[in-house]
Order: C-alpha cells, then sequence, then structure tokens
C-alpha cells in the first residue's frame, strides 16, 4: 500500500473536541498522502478542520481536543506513536511548519534572528555564530532585503508580508523534508499572496522538499499545487489531480467552491452559483452525508448514509465521496 | 515601516541578554525614568550605608540644641529632644527600604506561588486562589491592619516580656522587632493579591500564545519555550507590577507609621517623623518638611521608573 515515494501518509485520522455533551467529532476519519516532492493543496471553508488536522499530525492540538483514532506514517513512521524526544526532532527538524498568523505566531521580545537560529542551535547542534550565519542567508532567501540588518531587528518592526516571509524562513530553517504551510497568506494583500506562493513555488524546487498548502481559495493555488485534497466538515470530500479538480470537479461541494471563484469568461449570472448555508457545527453533524443539508442533488440516500471516497477515473487517482457522482458530471 | 538601526553586528552573539541591553537601551532614552531610578539608586545607597556615615546618632539626644533650624551642623535642623533631623531621615530611608523590600518579596512569591497555580492548574485551584484573592483585596487595608495591630501587639509584647525576665536573654527586650513583623506580616498579606491576580492573568494569556504552538512545532523542548518564551513575555509587567509595588509599599508603610500602626517611635520611620512634625509645623515646619520632601521624592521616583519600565520593556509600544 505505501509505496516507497510515501513521505506523509494519514488513515482515518478523527479529531474529537471536549464539550459538555461529551466528545463531539470534529475532524472525521481524514485519509490523506503526500509523496516526496509533492505539493498537496488542502482546501475547504472556514471551520472545516484544516488546521488541527495539521497540528493533531504534530500532536500540537490545543487542550480538550484530542487523537480519538487513526495514524499518521511520515517517512515511514507513527508520528501518534513516536515518543515525544522522537517527535520533537521531527517537528521543525523534518516538518516545518508556517502558521497562519504572522502577527500572533511570532514571539514579540525575541529579535527575528534569534528566532531563526533557535531550530538550527537545536536541530543543527550549530553555535551562535554559524546560526547567525545561516539565519541571514534565510532571509536572503525568502528574499527580505538587508538581512544582515533584519535579523535584529523585533517582528513589530517589520510589516506584514515580511512577518509571514521570517515565519517562511523559520520553517525553511533546518530544510524540512515537508513544509505545512497553513494559510500563510490570508493575513495578506493579494499582491503579496501572489508573490508568498511563487516563492514557495521557487523554493520547493530549490530544497526538494513536499509542501502541504492549506486554504480556503482554491483560484491562489492552482499554479502551486499538483493535487488537490477538498475537506468538508472534517471529511474529505474529494481528492484530486489539481487539473482534473479544475476541469471536472465531482463533488457538488467542490464545484460550488469553484463556483464561487470569479472568472473573466463567466456570465455574471453563474457568479451567483456559490454555496448557501454554513458547515455544520462539531457535535450537530447530519446523519448521513455531512454536506446534505446544504447540496442541489441531495437524494434520500444521502440523508442515512454516509457516501465513500471512492475513486471516479480510470486511473484511480480522482476520488469523490458522494452518491451523485454521474449526475454531478452530467450537471457539468 | 520603520526604517532598523543597523547595529554593531557582535551584538547577536549574546543573544539571551539583548532583550534586556534593548531595555535598557530604552529606558536611557526616558528622562523621567533616568532621573527615578538615579533617586532610588541614591535613597538605597543612604538606606544600606547611610546610618554609619551620620555625623550623628539617630537616637543621640542634645537638650542643648532642641528645634534647631537647619544649619550647616544640622543639615535638617533637630527636633523637640535635640535629635540631628538628618540623621533621622536616613535611617528612616533604612527603615522605608527595608519594610517596601521584604513586604514586597513576600508578596511577590506568595502571588506567584498562587497566580501560577491558578492559571496553570485551573480549577479547582482558581476558583479558590481567586476567591481568596477577592476577599483579601475586599478587606479595607487600614482595617485590617488596625485589627491585626491591635489584637496581636500587646499579647507579643507581653510573651515577650515574660520570656525576658525569664531568660534575662536581651534579645526579648529589643520591642523594635515586633513592629517590623507585624508590619512585614500585615502589609505582606495585603499586597500579595495583585501579583497573584498578574501572573494568572499572564500564565493564562500566554500559555494560549499562537508563538508558543510555533516554539513547540519547531521541536523546542519545554525548558527553552519556559525559558525563552513564556518567562520574558510575564516578566515585563511583573518587572513593572514590582517596581510599583515597592513605592506603594514605603507610601504604605509611612501611612501606617504616621497612624501609629506601623513602626513606632524611637525608630525613626518617615511616617511616624511626620506625625511628629505636623504638631509643631506652624513653628517648626522643617520637622513635617524634611521627611515629607523625601517621601514624595521616593514615591515619584518609583513612579516615574515603573512608567519607564513599562515602555522599555515592552517593544510592541515603542516606537
Ligand atoms: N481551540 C479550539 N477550541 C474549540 N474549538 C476549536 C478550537 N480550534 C478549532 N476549533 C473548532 O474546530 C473546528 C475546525 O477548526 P480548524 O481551526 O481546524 O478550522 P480551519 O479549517 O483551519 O478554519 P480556518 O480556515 O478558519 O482556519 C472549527 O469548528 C472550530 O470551531
Ligand atoms: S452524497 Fe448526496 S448530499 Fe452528499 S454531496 Fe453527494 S449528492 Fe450531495
Ligand atoms: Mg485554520
Amino acid at each position: 500500500m505505501t509505496g516507497k515515494n510515501r513521505l506523509l501518509d494519514v488513515r482515518g485520522l478523527t479529531v474529537e473536541i471536549e464539550t459538555r455533551r461529551g466528545p463531539a467529532v470534529i475532524v472525521d476519519g481524514i485519509d490523506l498522502h503526500v509523496d516526496k516532492g509533492e505539493t498537496l493543496g488542502v482546501v475547504g471553508e472556514s471551520g472545516c478542520g484544516k488546521s488541527l488536522t495539521m497540528l493533531s499530525l504534530m500532536r500540537l492540538l490545543p487542550n480538550k481536543i484530542r487523537v480519538a483514532k487513526g495514524e499518521a506514517h511520515f517517512d515511514g513512521r507513527d508520528l501518534q506513536k513516536m515518543s515525544n524526544r522522537e517527535l520533537r526532532k521531527v517537528r521543525g527538524g523534518d516538518i516545518g511548519f508556517v502558521f497562519q498568523d504572522p502577527v500572533t505566531s511570532l514571539n514579540p521580545v525575541m529579535r527575528i534572528g534569534d528566532q531563526l537560529a533557535e531550530p538550527l542551535i537545536y536541530h543543527r547542534g550549530m553555535n551562535r555564530k554559524q546560526a547567525r550565519e545561516r539565519a541571514i542567508e534565510l532571509l536572503r532567501l525568502v528574499g527580505i532585503p538587508g538581512p544582515e540588518e533584519r535579523i535584529q531587528a523585533y517582528p513589530h518592526e517589520l510589516s506584514g508580508g515580511m512577518r509571514q516571509r521570517v515565519m517562511i524562513a523559520i520553517g525553511l530553517a533546518c530544510e524540512p523534508k515537508l513544509l505545512i504551510a497553513d494559510e500563510p497568506t490570508t493575513a495578506l494583500d493579494v499582491t503579496i499572496q501572489a508573490q508568498i506562493v511563487d516563492l514557495v513555488k521557487g523554493l520547493r524546487e530549490k530544497l526538494g522538499m513536499s509542501v502541504v498548502w492549506i486554504t480556503h481559495d482554491l483560484a491562489l493555488i492552482a499554479g502551486l499545487v499538483d493535487r488537490v485534497v477538498v475537506l468538508y466538515a472534517g471529511t474529505v470530500v474529494e481528492d484530486a489531480p489539481v487539473d482534473a479538480l479544475y476541469a471536472s470537479p465531482r463533488h457538488p461541494y467542490t464545484r460550488g467552491l469553484l463556483a464561487s471563484i470569479p472568472k473573466l469568461s463567466d456570465a455574471p449570472a453563474s457568479r451567483l452559483n456559490s454555496i448557501g448555508g454554513t458547515p455544520p457545527e462539531p457535535g450537530r453533524r447530519p446523519q448521513g452525508c455531512p454536506f446534505a443539508p446544504r447540496c442541489p442533488l441531495a437524494m434520500d440516500i444521502c440523508r442515512t448514509h454516509v457516501p465513500k471516497l471512492e475513486p471516479v477515473s480510470a486511473a484511480g487517482s480522482h476520488r469523490a465521496a458522494c452518491f451523485a457522482v454521474e449526475k454531478a458530471l452530467e450537471a457539468a | 515601516m520603520s526604517t532598523v538601526q543597523a547595529q554593531p553586528a557582535p551584538l547577536v552573539e549574546e543573544a539571551p541578554v539583548s532583550l534586556w541591553r534593548d531595555a535598557w537601551y530604552r529606558l536611557k532614552r526616558n528622562r523621567l525614568a533616568i532621573f527615578g531610578l538615579g533617586v532610588i539608586i541614591l535613597l538605597a545607597f543612604v538606606a544600606l550605608f547611610g546610618p554609619y556615615l551620620t555625623p550623628y546618632d539617630f537616637l543621640s539626644q542634645d537638650l542643648e540644641a532642641r528645634n534647631q533650624a537647619p544649619s550647616l551642623a544640622h543639615l535638617f535642623g533637630t527636633d523637640d529632644l535635640g535629635r540631628d533631623v538628618f540623621s533621622r531621615v536616613v535611617y528612616g530611608t533604612r527603615t522605608a527600604f527595608v519594610v517596601a523590600v521584604v513586604v514586597t518579596a513576600i508578596a511577590l512569591v506568595i502571588g506567584t506561588v498562587l497566580g501560577a497555580v491558578a492559571g496553570f492548574f485551573g480549577n479547582p485551584f482558581d476558583r479558590v486562589i481567586m476567591w481568596l484573592t477577592d476577599v483579601t483585596m475586599s478587606v479595607p487595608n487600614l482595617l485590617l491592619v488596625v485589627v491585626i495591630n491591635a489584637s496581636l501587639k500587646t499579647p507579643i509584647a507581653q510573651w515577650m516580656e515574660a520570656r525576658y525576665l525569664e531568660t534575662l536573654n536581651p534579645f526579648y527586650r529589643e520591642t523594635v522587632w515586633i513592629d517590623f513583623l507585624l508590619v512585614f506580616g500585615s502589609m505582606a498579606l495585603i499586597s500579595w493579591p495583585p501579583y497573584a491576580r498578574l501572573v494568572r492573568a499572564q500564565v493564562l494569556s500566554i500559555r494560549s500564545r499562537p508563538y508558543i504552538t510555533a516554539a513547540q512545532a519547531l521541536g523546542l523542548s519545554n525548558r527553552i519555550i519556559l525559558m525563552r518564551y513564556v518567562i520574558p513575555n510575564a516578566l515585563g509587567p511583573l518587572i513593572v507590577a514590582v517596581s510599583a509595588g515597592l513605592g506603594t509599599a514605603m507610601v504604605l508603610e509611612s501611612a501606617f507609621s504616621f497612624l501609629g500602626v506601623g513602626v513606632n517611635p524611637p525608630t525613626p520611620s518617615w511616617g511616624n517623623m511626620i506625625s511628629d512634625g505636623l504638631r509643631v509645623w506652624q513653628h517648626y515646619p522643617h520637622l513635617l518638611a524634611a521627611p515629607a520632601a523625601v517621601l514624595g521624592l521616593a514615591s515619584v521616583a518609583f513612579s516615574f521608573l515603573g512608567d519607564g519600565l513599562n515602555d522599555a520593556l515592552n517593544p510592541r509600544g515603542s516606537k
């Protein structure tokens, strides 16, 4: 099952939150994988569990939220079963993380040079002088002008875009095999977003790493990712090579997401085709297909049975979880 | 975007102190804070060594030279018993510092332990400790101190007296220590709640900051995260609180001594000197002015330093 080429292999990952009425499922048996050198896009509306999925891989879940079931193999080892000591080597060393909010994710009272140096000292055994040289190199790599001076700066002295570049530099510091970027551009304006995407694209090639890029913006990552996993309410509803996903989205939810991206060629009317309603809250998930309450194609079976993620293409690389896959295709 | 001043490169090699170095750099540019710091250092020096350097003993009376106005022989004049006011103010400085430092230290330890336990372990500790904090803060300070004085002072004094008669050990005749013990105890009792609240709030908020998760995601050890991420972020407000707390404790000690429930004569305290001076201020204003001026100076100095530290230790707030 697991090829030599597989870097990350997540199976049946289930995350629960403790509530007053008992545990509620937030992430429901997610399967996903990333191959070496591959870039995976993870897409979904706000609150569908993108961040928690990635945090749970690294066992960084906040209080009251825990992994109930599932495995996450990284380079052949189960992250969930690792000792804390082993896990710490993976964190920052093999897996770099870029967080959503560059304002709150940097230590406000530590110079950025020191924040960059810290993982280098720990994972690479560098001394301060070496770490400083490397920090300057890293800042230059992520396109920060005047890195020799910038290592002296505190986070608040940099603009949002610069801070996000620093976050990326920190994530890349130890040349990880996998970089997980959690909506790294949400806080930034559009031109800077594109710059950051280009930056990661270039770095991925230079360093030969795999990337998981989380976003709710399908358009932004079109040119960056190889494959896309669409999450809805903590489940994978579609998993496809990026071209196939854009050309023939199979899940009604994916179609809704794509339809809500304005295109130049669009007739004005079709832009209104975005998804009505909101995703279910944890603990209030519907019985059958989680998307049923909002789905324009919902049938009776959708309200009683949960659709499985099944291949919809001959090669099997395109999978969707929907009882109406054929219908969706016709409707397209 | 602000431009970043280029600084000599070697600075970064001493990274762990850079936060403090920067804070000091910012503090130095704050004139009021430096003035406050200077006054505090001077007063601390006076408290430590002053009593050995004064020309007169603070107790020695010179009945020939009573109520004299300030002169070269007696810088702040003399009081109604012919004691040198300057020497007494100097000794009062020691009293003020001893009380402020001891009380703040006790209150800081109690407050930090209780606040950290409340913030870290949550309920039920949190609920009990916060209840205790609220109760303590709701009792009027003066009332508490008066009650403690009234109910404990006489029994302790009597017990000491009895011990002295029994053992003839001169230690038991030294009633000054009762004053200090009661002052330390009662003031520490009313001073810890702000520290507990502050530490609790700091622990709670820093623990859930994204940069702590980010540090964990880098594989850093809990020790490093505690030393370089949690403590430096918590320390700023705590240092500011301690600086302000020292000033408050000094004023409080003077207030209680003024009211006769603190340090009592003949041990000099700014408060009891002000109290004595107030009775005769129309005739001998220097008896009131000297201790009052020093108390005011000390209080202002701590408040200036506190403000300056607040700005200096918070790089986000500075321009
Ligand atoms: N610390 C927390 N405490 C309670 N609930 C949480 C916490 N963090 C996340 N959740 C809940 O878990 C669900 C998934 O959250 P998650 O942060 O993974 O969403 P997301 O897909 O990353 O969304 P976004 O695009 O807004 O970042 C949400 O419904 C959210 O309300
Ligand atoms: S399974 Fe049914 S409800 Fe769910 S997405 Fe498909 S058609 Fe809609
Ligand atoms: Mg998120």
